[in-house]
């Protein structure tokens, strides 16, 4: 998952990509709001998290920007004070949730997978797909009950196609919504991952999970 | 420096009062003047009528009627129509020589016809003057350079007794009397206007002295509370006083007191940081790897140490009254934007809410509310409910222990209608508030526990801000189930 974090604070920006890294999130960071608008109007995200005191643009006036022009990622705002005013205002400007400054990172990164099912139309944290379960706090998946041994790659590729079901995924999306931006961006890698999980998926060749479709991409149906 | 009030107003008064009594002086003065004028002219008049009336046909119209004297010195015979009158006139001046009040008679082609006794030595034929047409009388001064100054009265007549002749009766009199008159009149005036104006302006000096009394009495203080020396500027003025000298006071009272609350926020602040940091301290001195479980309290603790202490010291009681903040919008607003950050849960809201106002300021409002909401929707399993009304007051209720700045409260409970409250209860059908929350929002000192931190903080902000308002938060137990907060704000 792609998430684009807006924050000038240093230190605080280089702990949460450290983490948000860790636990498997492709992260862009922008120090300023017209850097973050500029991400935001450039690449597809999965979520954002915005710092509403910031430099160069407020961080209500990128939300609002972000949204004018059609950007529809959830959107989560970190707070210094605990104000109202800013909270409501960032809301009705077009974030989907808050956090209040300090605030613990597996806080933050629960909220960013709520945010993500929620966007995803998931109501619960553990999505079930037909015979498939996908648990998106523990990061896990499991086939008829038994935990499916991937690696974190390849669980990343299966919850991004699950969380666009019965969409037609190309592997450019696929590789900028999983890879970082600087990274090789060879296909062959994608169809690569693909295969395994299919056979870790499907070992017997009979649900068909991730369907090919020539020259567009995979779209994931269960 | 800018002249002083009292000065501007001795100055405006003093320029106003001599021009209104040099004008008043002016008027009364030729009012006089006019006055006596006429008062000569009807004496005048009084006798040429005389002198009409006692006009009669000589029987001898050849008779001598004497000569008189010209001003040049030779002897000038009075010749002319046949007329007579009585040696004894009416008014003996007329007979006394140079008595000062003269007569004489002309025919209408100017020949003197006769004069009276008085008149001895007088320059009337050198000065002729124009006759007044029949039936009427002329008036006026004769003041000319060598000549004493006189009042002339021409009056002219048709006699039938005199053979219809047209005859001018002229009355002389010395200007000397009356000018005495006037000077007299003048010098009184001058006197008694000086006088009214010096015993007017003593008058004003005192108005002005008493009247501002007060004011100076404020100035004296306001200095007396820059040095120190006082804590208020006192309540004892006139009423168009009064109300700046109470909210003058009611400015001090506060700052006073923003001063106190400030200190003590910022000491007690001090005061709660040093134990945790201390023991983070301590931890790291520890050789082994460091607790993490010890950070993560310490640190919590430290957060709501400072979340609390910043609250009570930005809540800072109105010292004016506030415009009154209708509560439904705001109420609607914050669950609108509670809605969306919730989502996920899908809690029902119920709004009972009648169209009540607080008087606090709307980001102050905002926040306590936004607080209570918070709680209501995290800790709630599916179900909220809030309503708002207006009630009268429970006065004694509002200074229970639950609030902590007693002096702030009773501050801002003096601005608003004290009769009256806004209600607003926020219920939940949560697990309800724990015991150690509670414990946390209204024991001063009682340190936060970390498993209830997210409660209790909220919460207490909520009841610093309202307290500072002199409102006054309550908790229950909810018929739903879960913690019922009641709020209670000005109305």
């Amino acid at each position: 998952m792609r998430v684009l974090l807006v924050e000038d604070e240093m230190l605080l920006r280089a702990q949460v990509d450290k983490y948000l890294r860790d636990a498997g999130f492709v992260v862009d960071m922008a120090s300023n709001g017209e850097k973050g608008l500029y991400f935001g109007l450039e690449f597809d995200y999965d979520v954002a998290v915005i710092d509403l005191g910031l430099p160069k643009m407020d961080g209500i006036d990128l939300i609002a920007e972000l949204r004018k022009q059609d950007r529809v990622f959830p959107i989560l705002i970190l707070t210094a004070r605990r104000d109202w005013q800013d909270k409501v205002t960032g809301l009705e400007a077009g974030a989907d949730d808050y956090l209040t400054k300090p605030f613990h990172l597996e806080e933050l990164k629960a909220r960013l997978d709520a945010l993500i099912r929620r966007a995803a139309g998931y109501a619960s944290p553990v999505v079930e797909k037909g015979p498939l379960s996908l648990d998106l706090g523990a990061k896990e998946a499991r086939l008829h009950g038994d935990t499916l041994e991937l690696t974190a790659f390849e669980y990343r590729v299966l919850e991004y196609l699950a969380m666009n079901p019965g969409r037609v995924i190309s592997k450019a999306e696929l590789t900028e919504h999983l890879y970082e931006q600087d990274f090789d961006r060879d296909s062959n890698v994608i169809e690569v991952f693909i295969g395994r999980l299919r056979r870790k998926l499907d070992p017997d060749g009979t649900l068909k999970p991730i369907r090919t479709i020539r020259g567009a991409g995979y779209r994931f149906s269960l | 420096m800018r002249v002083s009030l009292q000065g501007r107003l001795m100055a405006t008064t003093a320029i106003a009062l001599c021009l209104f009594l040099l004008a008043t002086g002016w008027i009364w003065e030729r009012l006089f003047t006019t006055s006596v004028r006429a008062s000569a002219e009807e004496q005048m008049l009084i006798v040429a009528y005389g002198l009409v009336d006692a006009t009669r046909k000589d029987a001898d119209p050849a008779a001598f009627r004497g000569s008189y004297t010209s001003e040049g010195g030779e002897q000038v015979p009075v010749v002319g129509p046949s007329i007579l009158l009585p040696d004894e006139l009416g008014e003996p001046r007329l007979s006394r020589p140079n008595s000062g009040l003269y007569a004489y008679i002309e025919t209408a082609d100017g020949t003197l016809a006769w004069r009276s006794p008085s008149m001895t030595i007088t320059s009337v034929a050198a000065t002729p003057n124009p006759r007044p047409p029949p039936g009427d009388s002329r008036f006026r001064r004769i003041e000319s350079d060598g000549i004493e100054p006189r009042f002339l009265l021409g009056y002219t007549v048709i006699l039938e007794e005199l053979d219809d002749s047209e005859l001018t009766f002229w009355v002389l009199t010395d200007q000397s009397p009356f000018n005495a008159e006037i000077r007299e009149f003048r010098r009184s005036l001058v006197v008694g206007v000086i006088a009214a104006t010096l015993l007017l302006i003593v008058l004003q000096l005192g108005t002005l002295l008493w009247g501002l009394r007060p004011l100076r009495r404020m100035a004296e203080r306001v200095r007396a509370l820059h040095a120190g020396q006082r804590g208020d500027i006192g309540e004892d003025y006139p009423a168009e006083l009064a109300q700046l000298a109470h909210t003058m006071n009611r400015f001090v009272g506060h700052e006073l007191e923003n001063r106190e609350r400030y200190r003590r926020a910022m000491g007690d602040l001090a005061h709660s940081l040093k134990t945790p940091l201390a023991v983070l301290k301590n931890a790291l001195v520890d050789p082994g790897r460091p607790d993490k479980a010890v950070f993560d309290d310490q640190i919590d603790r430290m957060e709501a140490t400072i979340n609390r202490q910043l609250s009570r010291a930005t809540a800072i009681p109105p010292v004016l009254p506030h415009e009154p903040v209708p509560v439904t919008p705001l109420l609607e607003r914050l669950c609108r934007a509670l809605d969306k950050a919730y989502a996920g849960k899908h809690v029902d809201v119920e709004i009972q809410a009648a169209p009540v106002q607080v008087r606090a300021d709307e980001r102050d409002v905002i926040d306590v509310l936004g607080n209570l909401l918070e709680n209501a929707y995290k800790y709630s399993h599916s179900k909220v409910r809030i309503s708002a009304k207006r009630e009268p007051s429970s006065a004694p209720r509002a200074s229970d222990r639950r609030s902590t700045v007693p002096n702030g409260s009773e501050h801002a409970r003096t601005q608003s209608d004290p009769r009256q409250v806004v209600r607003i209860v926020v219920e939940d059908d949560g697990d309800g508030i724990p015991e150690a929350a509670k414990q946390y929002v209204f024991e001063r000192g009682a340190r936060a526990d970390t498993a209830h931190s997210g409660h209790g903080i909220g919460l207490a902000s909520a009841v610093e801000l309202a307290t500072a308002y002199g409102g006054t938060v309550e908790l229950a137990d909810s018929a739903l189930g879960g913690a019922k907060v009641i709020l209670k704000m000005p109305a």
